[in-house]
């Protein structure tokens, strides 16, 4: 176990928010947002009821709230997630299961150090805040189903625009795109 | 170069392969695999194992199979009836769904993931049409 | 090793419940209850009232405590609040306001 790391104990209950600079081990349940400078580990008994933010987030319990890693959401066998998952890198295991927008890439997961710590609904608000970038030219959005939470998935889609990796670069099919977007606005 | 607008892959259990080269518009649907190794652009419904191999893209809106297999590039709508995977290396935009979906450390992805389950019910239980996790109300 | 640890870091605002022991070493507010051990250690800081079945403070705490057996507070504690307890023992070089109640 780490020196810096925290535990949230097997029977122990936190309802309220958890922040700090720290490593942090859920074997218990945290019934509030967690948004911590270091590592976060929900093991397979531990339940977070909001959203999670730390450096690498490794889940093998369940969770209802988005997971933002500023540098990798691992979600292993077991592992129930039912929320966004952002990180620059995202590892989801055959056995876990997930409902919900996953987004690799970087620029995605938790803001810089200097704003965690605070309010974790600062981060949060400041992602969805951020400008829609223009959609590259001609080139249609992929058919994504925007279902339950449609207002803050087309959000997160926007912010998505950016950060995806570049489309495949098919010279001989950049034509057939736009065709493809006529076939799709049908 | 193959521009067919419909190419129906024949026999059953066979292996049908979209080589390096290769570069198809069209729907592509039937029964057995489907290895996809150069460039497509269609729906494709099979019924056995897709693979989207390295190097290769595929764009559909809909692809149905029994497992999917993406390490190239791939952009569209998944639903298997097996399992998913996206392995390293790949690039993948679009929604997945399987009876299990998997994605490497390393690979890109972007889209949503659908899979039918429960949460404990200190969670609230049933996960069904939720993607938001805000608590209900909070002391 | 006690089974829930709020490191030195660390900062929960909110309730914490547990039937185990807890070590408080950051900051709590809001509200602490075990059914065992409670330490809050030197350089925490707590404000919340807490309950546990006993406890052992070296770090500050502001808010009412109750504790099923004893309360020990050690020298750098600072305690602010009324302490109900079987047993209580204030360790010179702690600082104590509050009402204190062996009546159990």
């Amino acid at each position: 176990m780490a020196a810096n790391e925290s535990i949230i104990g097997r029977t122990t209950r936190v309802r309220g928010r958890v922040t700090g600079a720290v490593d942090l081990l859920v074997l218990g349940f945290v019934d509030g947002e967690i948004a911590v400078s270091g590592d976060v580990t929900v093991d397979a008994h531990g339940l977070v009821g909001a959203s999670v933010q730390g450096r690498r987030l490794v889940v093998r319990g369940a969770v209802k709230g988005d997971l933002l890693g500023e540098e990798a959401v691992v979600l292993e066998d077991g592992a129930r997630v039912v929320g966004d998952v952002r990180a620059p890198r995202v590892a989801i295991a055959a056995g876990a299961l997930v409902r919900g927008y996953v987004e690799t890439g970087e620029g995605n997961g938790a803001p810089a150090r200097a704003s965690r710590g605070e309010a974790a609904a600062r981060p949060a608000a400041q992602a969805r805040v951020a400008p829609p970038p223009p959609k590259p030219a001609g080139k249609p959005a992929p058919a994504i189903h925007v279902a339950g939470g449609g207002g803050s998935a087309n959000n997160s889609h926007g912010r998505a625009a950016a950060r995806r990796p570049p489309p495949p670069v098919v010279p001989a099919l950049k034509k057939a795109k736009g065709q493809i977007a006529k076939k799709k606005e049908r | 170069m193959a521009q067919a607008r419909t190419a129906t892959h024949r026999g059953e259990g066979g292996q049908a392969r979209i080589g390096g080269g290769a570069r198809v518009r069209g729907r592509i649907h039937g029964e057995g695999d489907l290895v996809v190794e150069g460039q497509v652009e269609g729906d494709v419904a099979i019924r056995g194992e897709l693979t989207v191999a390295e190097g290769a893209t595929l764009t559909a809106k809909a692809v149905e199979a029994q497992t999917v297999i993406i390490a190239g590039a791939f952009e569209g709508d998944v639903a298997a009836t097996g399992p998913v995977r996206v392995v390293g290396g790949a690039r993948v935009r679009g929604n997945l769904r399987g009876s299990t979906v998997s994605i490497d450390e390393g690979a890109r992805y972007s889209g949503r993931l659908e899979c039918e389950f429960e949460l404990p019910p200190e969670l609230g239980g049933s996960s069904r049409g939720e993607s938001r996790g805000r608590p209900a109300a909070r002391r | 090793m006690a089974s829930t640890v709020i490191g030195a870091g660390i900062t929960v605002e909110g309730e914490i419940t547990t039937d185990e022991d807890v070590v408080v070493s950051g900051t709590v507010r809001g509200k602490l209850s075990a059914k065992e051990a409670v330490t809050i250690e030197h350089g925490a800081t707590v404000e919340a009232d807490v309950t546990g079945g006993s406890l052992v403070i070296a770090g500050s705490l502001t808010g009412n405590v109750v504790a099923n057996e004893r309360v020990d507070l050690q020298q750098g504690a600072r305690v602010i609040g009324n302490v109900k307890a079987a047993r209580v023992t204030i360790a010179d070089g702690a600082q104590f306001k509050g009402n204190v109640d062996m009546d159990v």
